[in-house]
């Protein structure tokens, strides 16, 4: 920046006040295309950026929200990577948008997972597609990038907390990146505030020799009990997989789908039927309870007659 | 690990220096959306600017047309908005001057999202929702939050009166928790006609005014499509007649645009 | 300090963090306006018939003390544009200086172009916001009145020391924005193009007695400018009969009699 300045200087175009209408902004993009250097308040940012902006949720005051709240998981197993993400981006407790799309392609062989702040997991992580050489850069290197990146504006504000999953001349490989700087190899990762949800899943189905089929199932039916029980996680469910030929998208699934009905039938892995238990209504209520078989509607209105709450029809569990 | 839930009231200490810091944002009310179907789109905004409890102009626009196929809704801090709609107009004239044509909406998407960007260490504190048509002709939405995270939809709004708009829309628009019956079968989203999605807009602004005490005074809706051309048939969203509508003007003309690819429908919102 | 469960990094600024390379931070305070000193009140304005008329007393506030009370907030911008301020007194100055040497460029140019009012108002919102944009704002409230040279149509915008513009029909900053703005707009809006000279006088000399009743730091000493096709002018400062007869039976006006 300063060299280009420098280098246009001797012309002496501008008016003597240039600075004081900003022009200088405006000239720096003409220049780079992409801003070069960021823009910065005028005293410490990190204090400055706490004061105004939301992207921890932990300063209800601050009134620029950005959107963040997630469950992202990915585990390595001998058929390559699993990753598998939810959809909600919350703004306080205001469900900001159910479509985010937390899987970052960077490019066909490189996935990167997306919590905490949004624009930041998206900035940083698509400039890494740049990346290029004779070879395919390895899944170590591309993540060692961006962790050096973030730990360059560490104690700045940023907040990121990713995985970068990718298979290279070493097989599946997957590395846990986040906004401090740190940087892990793993096998098996969780990240947002639905981790702990999806992490006891997780373990209990996970080894080394899953099937394809079993491992997908896994890391869908983990993101699933996330969306069950983290308020701030939910809507829908990206579930990618990453081969020796590159990633996969293999499919979108709505998170209350799956808990009443299951991902489909005749998917691979899949037990059928929903993830979800049927709730036991008998004895619980003061209403009147729909004998076994009868029609009943479950939340009045024409549109519920059709679709009557399978809860209300059920027969009396064990 | 302590874990605090987000939204419990841990308020960082502002080790302020003697007399109270400068406040350098404002929040100037007001609200936005952007719907659209399969060959047009709709943006809009209420044009009341306020400060606190006071309102200081009945009309001070919030959308901006780019080009023929993009138009910007903006929302947040007044000044905010406007020094980065003008960056963005003078970015999008240096590329019609060195590439000969507009710049294609998702590209726009994408710079706009760099813009934001940079300032991620003393944001914008605005909210944008891009809407026009696609390389394909097809409608577009983009929104993007205050630092560039952006996201191509059907739908979307923003602003005061977000929270009440949005759920409107996602029913709506999306069609929400509406289910089939046998005598109707719940619709695609994005696949309304233009007269259609015009009156959820206004019944949303309308509806939002009743509400929100941000929103108000006018209406403006900037409507994108491909032009009625002269030789060969109208049809879809260019055969609509809006002028027919009363209180709507065409907007463009200027340089190699052309005249009535985008129009503007205003219509009054209470004033009180 | 981890804000939500699972979250295994923090976004807050950290104990001892590397200072970004390349920033240059100005902390020293004494460098910015963090407050304002010597204070004008408020500032209102309206559209009429004509063109644009603008209000402001001739007080200038340290604090609680009425220190200066010949003071010019209304000042000419070349001929067609007038510029009132309320705030920081010496900041006012500034930008007075700062517009004496644009618009002395401007003449120096001689290329038969005038500055029109809304090109003057686009220049001093840049300042207004790049100045508060280095977290180093000038401490104002603006109303910018003019008509154009060319055509004829008036001007009347606001900008402040976040940057933010508008443009209404009438304008009020500071206490006249609570006490005047409703009276303004009831006298004016709608009726813009009707409003003849002496009606629009009217208007704002009441607007002026009602500010000096309840707001403390006015002056019931004040000018009113106006700006039409045929150019502007500022009136000597003046007053306008009050009266406080009312106040004689009211506990907390007159006297205290117990």
């Amino acid at each position: 920046m300063n060299s280009i300045l420098s280098r246009f200087s001797s012309t002496n175009a501008l008016p003597a006040n240039f600075d004081n209408e900003g022009g200088r902004q405006d000239f720096q993009d003409s220049i780079n295309g992409a801003p070069a250097q960021f823009d910065l308040p005028g005293t410490e940012p990190a204090r400055f950026l706490s004061q105004y902006t939301d992207v921890d949720s932990s300063n209800p005051a601050a009134r620029i929200k950005l959107q963040h709240g997630t469950t992202t998981l990915a585990f390595r197993y001998k058929g390559g990577i699993i990753v598998c993400v939810d959809s909600r981006a919350t703004a306080g407790s205001y469900i900001a948008s159910g479509t985010v799309k937390k899987v970052i392609e960077i490019n066909p062989y490189l996935l990167g997972t997306m919590a905490g702040g949004a624009a930041d997991c998206q900035y940083w992580e698509c400039r890494l597609h740049e990346l290029r050489n004779k070879e395919r850069i390895s899944v170590a290197a591309a993540s060692k990038y961006l962790s050096n990146i973030v730990y360059s504006y560490k104690g700045m504000g940023l907040s990121m907390g990713t995985m970068i999953c990718g298979w290279d001349k070493t097989g599946p490989a997957l590395f846990y990146v986040d906004s401090d700087g740190t940087r892990l190899k793993g096998d098996v990762f969780s990240v947002g505030s639905g981790s702990t949800f999806a992490y006891g899943v997780l373990d209990q189905g996970y080894h080394w020799d899953l099937t394809d089929a079993e491992a997908q199932e896994l890391g869908r039916r983990s993101i699933y009990a996330a969306t069950h029980r983290d308020a701030y996680s939910g809507n829908t469910i990206n579930l990618y997989h990453v081969k020796e030929e590159g990633w996969e998208f293999i499919a979108n699934y709505d998170a209350m789908n799956l808990h009443y009905d299951g991902p489909g039938d005749n998917v691979p892995g899949a037990p059928g039927g929903g993830y979800g238990w049927d709730v036991r209504t008998q004895g619980l209520s003061s209403k009147l309870e729909a004998t076994e078989g009868q029609q009943t509607s479950g939340q009045g209105g024409r549109f519920a007659d059709e679709q009557p709450l399978t809860a209300s029809v059920q027969p009396p569990q064990a | 690990m302590l874990g605090l839930q987000p939204g419990s009231s841990t308020v960082v200490p502002t080790s302020a220096p003697v007399g109270h810091r400068f406040e350098p944002y404002d929040s100037n009310g007001g609200s936005i959306a952007a719907v659209c179907g399969k060959d047009f789109c709709i943006i809009a905004s209420d044009t009341r600017q306020s400060t606190g409890y006071s309102i200081q102009t009945r009309y001070k626009p919030k959308v901006f047309r780019l080009n023929d196929k993009a138009t910007l809704a903006t929302n947040g801090f007044a000044a905010d908005a406007e020094a980065m709609v003008s960056r963005i107009r003078q970015r999008l004239e240096w590329y019609r001057h060195s590439h000969g044509r507009s710049m294609p909406l998702h590209a726009i998407a994408r710079m706009i999202s760099t813009i934001l960007y940079g300032k991620r260490f003393f944001p914008y504190y605005v909210y944008n929702i891009l809407g026009g048509l696609d390389e394909e002709g097809k409608g577009a939405v983009y929104s993007f939050d205050p630092v560039g995270s952006y996201e191509r939809e059907f739908c979307r709004a923003a602003g005061a009166a977000q929270s009440l708009i949005q759920p409107f829309l996602d029913n709506q628009i999306m069609f929400k928790n509406q289910h089939s019956t046998p005598e109707h079968t719940v619709p695609k989203p994005g696949e309304m006609s233009l007269p259609d999605v015009l009156k959820i807009v206004m019944d949303s602004f309308t509806s939002a005014t009743e509400r929100h005490i941000e929103v108000g005074d006018g209406l403006e809706m900037f409507v994108v499509r491909t032009p009625p051309s002269a030789q060969g048939e109208a049809i879809g969203a260019a055969s609509v007649d809006l002028k027919a509508m009363g209180g709507v003007e065409a907007v463009g003309g200027e340089d190699e645009q052309e005249e009535g690819a985008v129009m503007v429908i205003r219509r009054e919102l209470k004033k009180d | 300090m981890n804000y939500l469960p699972g979250q295994t990094w923090s976004s807050q600024p950290a104990q001892h963090h590397h200072q970004f390379a390349s920033a240059s931070y100005n902390t020293d305070p004494s460098a910015h306006t963090s407050q304002p000193i010597v204070t004008g009140t408020s500032v209102i304005a309206i559209r009429f018939k004509d063109g644009v008329m603008m209000a402001t007393d001739t007080l200038a506030s340290y604090g609680s003390l009425a220190r200066f009370m010949d003071i010019k907030r209304i000042e000419k911008v070349g001929e067609n544009t007038i510029l009132g301020a309320s705030g920081d007194m010496s900041d006012w100055q500034y930008v007075q200086h700062t517009l004496d040497k644009l618009m002395l460029r401007e003449q120096n140019e001689n290329d038969g172009h005038i500055l029109s009012p809304s090109q003057i108002y686009a220049y001093l919102a840049r300042v207004m916001y790049n100045r508060r944009s280095k977290m180093d704002p000038i401490w104002n409230s603006f109303v910018l009145a003019g008509v154009d040279p060319k055509d004829g149509s008036p001007f009347l915008g606001y900008v402040d020391l976040l940057g933010t513009t508008y443009s209404a029909s009438t304008i009020a900053t500071g206490f006249g924005l609570h006490l005047a703005q409703p009276l303004l707009r009831k006298a004016v809006e709608g009726r813009e193009d009707q409003i003849e000279e002496e009606e629009a006088k009217r208007i704002l000399e009441e607007c002026m007695k009602v500010l000096f009743y309840r707001d403390a730091r006015s002056l019931n000493r004040f000018v009113i400018a106006t700006v039409t096709k045929e150019g502007s002018k500022i009136s000597e400062p003046y007053s306008v009969p009050t009266s406080w007869g009312f106040a004689e039976m009211l506990r907390g006006y007159g006297p205290q009699t117990q």
